[in-house]
């Protein structure tokens, strides 16, 4: 009973063993190919991730229009933009935004699992797939929020997205003030994956 | 015979997190991956999924047949997310996310019969000892198939006859519903009382029958949005407003 709680000793390194022993022998076994899992880390390296997300928000910043479209009919916004295919692909087949303002803040949790926009955000990081995360902050959002360094005044209210079926949200994170004036690709470096799930404001043009 | 209700006692920790006290801080880490071995995980578990015999049922009907893969089996994120809630709770939170997969999917290969235990630990020996190694395979065919269903996915939803029960500004109650090995109700909405802020286009199937818990044939699917006090209590913070996806087998008035 006492091993229960204890890590194995070479942890790291046992793991990074058996991950290669796996793949090798599926690869012996015709399974997958030797180039297989690297074509997949590289299509989300190069076409599936955040920067395809920063893209769309900063569009959205500087056309209103194209930002009440991303709002009523997500999908058809992203199609209309020059994406590579698939973003209509795995884990984005129903993507759905939501609009932070000065009195709504929205946060995307999956209490389950970590369902995550794949072709716009890339994967999702640790601490959104982390089940501390997941358990607290479909409770206490303001709090958790807080220990992100996040807070608010007392009439701005807090929604908490649960993605539970089919739906993939994401947030459009209001834009930060003194940045009138930038073109879209520097919008773009302001935006982070934190922010379009709701963790975090967009980065403000004189911070690092 | 008075109709028995589901137990609320028995339940499963990976399904209840929510409202989980005393966890501590967040461990705001915002790398995807914290170890290099765990993308060979995540590419495998993919691999799988675009190599899955469901996908000859998906909406874009994949050639699966001609693919010249020796994988047969079926892989969808049911199989990868009944893995996880099927582990010790203790071992759910003690290990990471990646380790999880690793765990699931190794032992996925090993119980389908492409591997065996003794296979997969003398070559884990042979790596740890430096001396193992991957042979050099190549075949478009496979690969491709596998980009391809990153690219075009797998949607849920499926054209069936049928009206949803309920409307938009409809008050639900969710269902205790009988706790199995899986499922995609979030166990902190059990018997609490929501309003139906819209009804999703279509019917939606789920990659697998959870048996009693009621998924897996077409069916609604409803944003709902709680008022966290109606689950909660006095809990709940103030000026804050929950919504949830929830299959219609979920609900009811």
């Amino acid at each position: 009973m006492s091993e229960r709680f204890l890590y194995p000793k070479d942890r790291e390194i046992y793991s990074a063993a058996k991950v290669k022993a796996l793949e090798s022998l599926l690869v012996e076994k015709g399974i997958i190919t030797s180039e297989t899992v690297d074509k997949v880390i590289n299509y989300f390296e190069k076409e599936m991730g955040p920067f395809n997300g920063a893209k769309l928000v900063a569009k959205a910043w500087v056309d209103p229009e194209f930002k009440a479209r991303l709002l009523e009919d997500t999908p058809a916004a992203i199609a209309d933009m020059n994406f590579p295919r698939g973003m209509g692909g795995a884990e984005g087949e129903n993507m759905e935004a939501v609009e932070n303002s000065a009195i709504i803040h929205n946060l995307i949790v999956c209490t389950l699992c970590s369902c995550y926009p794949w072709p716009i955000l890339g994967l999702p990081p640790y601490w959104y797939k982390d089940p501390t995360f997941r358990g607290r902050a479909i409770r206490e959002p303001r709090k958790v929020l807080q220990e992100f360094g996040l807070t608010f005044a007392d009439n701005v209210e807090i929604r908490v997205w649960d993605s539970s079926a089919q739906i993939r949200w994401f947030v459009i994170p209001e834009r930060p003030p003194g940045t009138e004036g930038l073109s879209e690709a520097q919008l773009a470096t302001l935006v982070t994956p934190e922010s379009m799930m709701g963790s975090a404001r967009a980065k403000s043009p004189s911070s690092p | 015979m008075k109709k028995l209700e589901a137990p609320k006692e028995l339940m499963k920790l990976q399904h209840n997190l929510g409202g989980l006290e005393g966890l501590g801080p967040v461990d705001f880490e915002k790398r995807v991956f914290v170890e290099p071995w765990e993308t060979r995980i995540f590419g495998i578990h993919v691999a799988m999924m675009g190599l899955s015999q469901h996908l000859k049922e998906a909406i874009p009907k994949y050639p699966i047949d001609q693919v010249p893969t020796k994988f047969r089996s079926t892989w969808t994120w049911a199989d990868l997310r009944k893995g996880a809630e099927a582990m010790n709770p203790f071992d759910y939170f003690k290990y990471r996310y990646y380790e999880k997969w690793l765990g699931g999917i190794s032992g996925f290969f090993v119980s389908q019969g492409y591997i065996s235990q003794e296979e997969l630990d003398e070559r884990t020996s042979a790596f740890l000892k430096g001396q193992g190694s991957t042979p050099e395979s190549r075949n478009e065919l496979i690969d491709n198939q596998i980009v391809e269903y990153l690219r075009v996915g797998d949607p849920g939803g499926r054209e069936v006859a049928g009206r949803p029960k309920f409307s938009q500004d409809d008050c639900v109650k969710v269902k205790n519903v009988h706790p199995v090995d899986h499922t995609r109700l979030p166990g902190h909405l059990r018997g609490k009382t929501g309003v139906i802020d819209k009804v999703y286009s279509g019917f939606y199937v789920y990659f697998c029958s959870t048996g009693p818990d009621g998924l897996g044939e077409p069916m609604p699917v409803y944003l709902v949005r709680f008022d966290p006090k109606d689950i909660w209590g006095e809990l709940a913070e103030d000026k804050s407003v929950v919504y949830a996806d929830l299959y219609e087998t979920y609900l009811e008035s």
